[in-house]
């Protein structure tokens, strides 16, 4: 399985923005299963919204692709995570609640907030079965900000000032067991 | 045409249209509120209206370019419409302008009101209080345990878990764990029988519990649960640490949760605030620009279903005054401009229907003139209208005729103008122009003059013209040639004459001659010689007197007579050839026959043309005396599309007097010492009555000779006289 390094997202150049570091597909039992550490930096004004009270939803887009000769790629699987990250002023604490399993995580300091999203570990993907040799396969995955969840008078600006363009781009590679 | 009809109704798009966009703002509008469900499109619904402007924009754009196009090529219409676009745009921009202004100041007014510095500080220390009054229980119930750790300080790890359940119904925990110094468990128990696993602290916790050898904090247990975390350590031999988790009471919990919920809402509210002015600002432009812009458009239509009744009006006006006035406007409305175009429609009608009546009218009046030119034009009688000042204004084919002048060539003419082109004809010319002048009332007179075939003779009537008013406008003259008419009355006349004398002298004639031959024939022996001499002499008289006068006689009868007895083909050289042969053998005199070739025929009586020949020549011959030259030449003209056989005869005799021109060919009129007077007017009957003309050729005689020839007398002037004979010809 090839580690991949990826850094192209956006607002890279300006320190800010979500990259993909390390992505790989492991065979674990009668399926694939996904480990990524993902890298969170939020930009200036992302971060005062938060401090202010306003939650940010992120969501992990997971797909794998099949390849076809005469065709577009068919998707086998789309999934995804979807993360929600609010500050608490009566704890002075950053919450962080995994949207699939409603689990909340507290924490203190933002890093430690960042950090346990940026982790993904042994995420099942793909059914082991829907692996057919002899066909090229690809995974990727990608982090978006969900403008679109921000409050409302936020969202045409996040729409057009860059400092709210925090989503990565796809990152893809070709799983090959 | 089919797409037209199948097309909706422009005020039905327009309808659909302003509903279309009326939702569009009302679904932005509804999506500005948080709560609705709607605000999850409210980006898409930003984007669809913001493109609805765009779309609002490039119409009214395109109609702006439109008219600014029209306005350039002065299209009709176009400066109507400008002027009212201009004026509409003004009306609604205006107070649409000075709402919005006013909207927005309210808005940014409105939204900073929301925010002080009271409402601040008031948030912020509700917050505090809420923080103060858990911070406080928190302390209260770590005091609590640490008393608690102090009962577990050495215990066994068998009774442990007793202990732990006795101290946690004392304390009021809801659960309460002992971990090892590596953080086992040791021993736990819960209010709720069921955890199995108690809830673990994690590293963080663990690093500070390190530290500060006790840990205190709040732990969210679930998304509205909040529980004290407390643990503490046991200072034993092994040292042990104790957690506990009391539960905040619900009702403090509650309050905390709403004092964090108004903070955070409000906090958030600060932050976003320049963002909400921006986004209603937004939301309000959008609306404004497209209710103003779908306003100006649906201007831009309605305006220009107004024009179009009037810019058809300028067309169609422009059209009628270049003279076209077929225009059939269509009607679109029965309103104040569809009564107009119908009154147009009328007034087309009208002038068309005017202008084709004048135009019906105006070829009558010509078709008339045209009729009245024809039949005016066929007369016989030459007519010639003159204008008030005497200049000819129209005259006739006929005039021509008589005249032998274009007098159509000389329209806005006077007479004497014409006299000094035409000189032969000064003197009649003249006279009708001083009746012209003077006559106030119908005149009537004769008119002779020598005309190219001889003297012609006219009656002239002419009719002054008079206004209704009484003013002299012109006249009319009426010419009629009556040469023919004199000319066959007087030979009428003379005939009579001839045929009574010849009657009335002849009878005595045979009975004077017959006695004087009897005298004669008894008395001659009877006298004497010189007496018988004598009777001779005066007998031969009587009976050469009474011969010439039985001749004279005859010749009257013959002139009497009708010459035409019978008609034959003649061959006129031939005749020619024939009756100069009695003549050739006069010596001294010379006969010169010219004729052209070809037929020349003519129908008529042998005897009497032969007769006209005799008498010419024998005129001539007496004219050149015994010596000179005789022409006679023979050929064919044209005129008035009849073929005529030209005789021409001339002799370089003494010539012809100007005073005996006019009446040589009268009877009676002689120079000669014998003769009757009557050849030259037997030549003239017997031609008439063959339906010729005879004529002196004057152009033959060079001005001036006639004096010559009466003054010096000789024979010497060779003037020479000339006659022209014209019949008909025979036509195969």
């Amino acid at each position: 399985m090839p580690v991949f390094c990826h850094a192209g997202a956006p607002g890279a150049a300006e320190g800010f923005g979500v990259t993909v570091k390390n992505a790989e597909m492991t065979l674990q039992g009668d399926s694939y299963a996904l480990s990524a550490d993902i890298d969170y930096r939020l930009s200036a004004r992302a971060k005062e919204a938060l401090q202010n009270g306003v939650p940010l939803y992120w969501d992990v887009h997971i797909k794998t692709l099949q390849h076809r000769d005469y065709f577009w790629d068919s998707t086998l699987s789309s999934t995804g995570l979807r993360y929600r990250i609010q500050y608490h002023a009566l704890l002075n604490m950053y919450r962080v609640r995994n949207e699939g399993d409603g689990e909340l995580y507290n924490f203190s300091t933002l890093s430690a907030a960042l950090d346990s999203m940026a982790a993904i570990r042994d995420f099942r993907v793909l059914e082991r079965s829907a692996y057919v040799p002899g066909k090229r396969y690809a995974v990727g995955i990608k982090v978006t900000l969900d403008r679109d969840a921000l409050p409302l008078p936020l969202r045409p600006i996040a729409y057009t000032n860059p400092q709210w363009y925090l989503s990565s781009d796809w990152t893809l590679w070709p799983l090959t067991k | 045409m089919a797409f037209d009809k199948i097309k909706p109704p422009i005020s039905l798009s327009i309808l659909i249209l302003f509903g279309l966009i009326l939702l569009l703002l009302q679904l932005l509008s509804s999506a500005t509120q948080e709560s609705s469900e709607l605000s999850a499109m409210y980006s898409w619904l930003l984007l669809v209206n913001g493109l609805g402007s765009v779309v609002l924009l490039g119409l009214v754009g395109a109609n702006i370019y439109s008219l600014a196009r029209q306005l350039k090529k002065r299209e009709a219409g176009s400066r109507l419409t400008t002027r009212m676009v201009s004026l509409f745009v003004v009306l609604a921009l205006a107070p649409a302008a000075i709402v919005f202004y006013f909207s927005m100041q309210f808005l940014h007014q409105g939204i900073d009101s929301w925010f002080n510095v009271e409402i601040d500080r008031a948030m912020e220390d509700a917050l505090e209080l809420s923080q103060a009054s858990l911070d406080q229980r928190m302390r209260w119930h770590l005091r609590q345990t640490e008393q608690l750790s102090g009962k577990l300080v050495d215990v066994q790890e068998t009774l442990a878990t007793l202990e732990m359940e006795n101290l946690r119904e004392l304390s009021g925990a809801s659960e309460m764990t002992l971990f090892s110094r590596q953080g086992r468990i040791i021993a736990s128990s819960s209010i709720n029988p069921g955890d199995i696993l108690p809830s673990l602290p994690d590293e963080h916790t663990w690093l500070q519990l390190r530290q500060n050898s006790e840990f205190v904090a709040l732990a969210p247990v679930r998304e509205d649960e909040l529980m004290i975390r407390v643990i503490v350590t046991i200072k034993g031999k092994e040292p042990q640490y104790l957690q506990a988790l009391y539960p905040v009471p619900v009702r403090i919990a509650d309050l905390a949760d709403s004092v964090e919920f108004a903070f955070v809402r409000y906090q958030e509210m600060h932050f976003l605030r320049h963002s909400l002015k921006l986004s209603f600002s937004l939301a309000l432009s959008l609306v404004l620009l497209m209710s103003l812009l779908a306003a100006i458009w649906v201007a831009f239509i309605s305006i220009r279903n107004i024009v179009a009744p009037v810019k058809a009006l300028v067309k169609g006006t422009k059209a009628v005054a270049s003279g076209h006035y077929d225009q059939e406007l269509p009607v679109m409305a029965q309103d104040d401009l569809g009564f107009l175009v119908e009154s147009f429609n009328e007034m087309t009608h009208r002038i068309a229907r005017a202008s084709d009546e004048t135009r019906m009218a105006g070829i009558e009046v010509e078709n008339q003139r045209a009729y009245l030119e024809t039949i005016l034009a066929n007369l016989t009688a030459g007519v010639i209208s003159f204008d008030a000042e005497h200049k000819i204004r129209t005259a006739n084919q006929a005039a021509y005729r008589i005249f032998h002048i274009p007098v159509t060539q000389f329209v806005g003419r006077t007479l004497l103008e014409l006299v000094q082109n035409y000189a032969e004809l000064a003197e009649p010319l003249k006279s009708i122009q001083r009746l012209l002048e003077q006559a106030d009332d119908i005149w009537q007179q004769r008119i002779a003059f020598l005309g190219p075939n001889g003297r012609q003779e006219l009656l002239c009537r002419g009719t002054p013209l008079f206004s209704q008013e009484g003013q002299r406008v012109g006249a009319v003259v009426v010419f009629d040639d009556v040469t023919d008419l004199i000319q066959a009355q007087k030979n009428a006349a003379w005939g009579e004459v001839a045929r009574r004398l010849a009657h009335e002298i002849k009878n005595p004639l045979t009975p004077i001659q017959l006695s004087a031959e009897r005298l004669q024939h008894k008395l001659a022996d009877k006298l004497a010689e010189g007496d018988a001499d004598m009777l001779l002499r005066s007998t031969t008289t009587i009976v050469q007197q009474v011969v010439a006068m039985k001749e004279m006689v005859d010749d009257f009868s013959e002139y009497a007579k009708p010459s035409k007895k019978q008609t034959v083909d003649i061959d006129l050289p031939g005749l020619v050839q024939e009756v100069l042969a009695l003549y050739v053998l006069k010596s001294g005199v010379k006969f010169k026959v010219d004729y052209e070739a070809g037929l020349l025929m003519i129908k008529g009586d042998p005897v009497s043309i032969r007769q006209v020949l005799h008498n010419l020549i024998k005129n001539a011959l007496e004219a050149i005396g015994d010596k000179g030259l005789i022409e006679i030449s023979l050929h064919r003209v044209q005129k008035n599309n009849t073929d005529f056989i030209e005789i021409a005869l001339y002799d370089d005799g003494p010539g012809i007097k100007d005073d005996q021109i006019e009446q040589i060919f009268e009877p009676y009129v002689t120079t000669k010492a014998r003769g009757t007077g009557l050849g030259l007017a037997i030549v003239k009957k017997i031609i008439e009555e063959h339906g010729g003309a005879i004529w002196v050729d004057a152009s033959r005689r060079p001005p001036g000779a006639a004096e010559v020839s009466q003054s010096s007398g000789s024979r010497g002037d060779k003037v020479g006289a000339g006659f022209i004979i014209q019949l008909p010809a025979c036509n195969f």
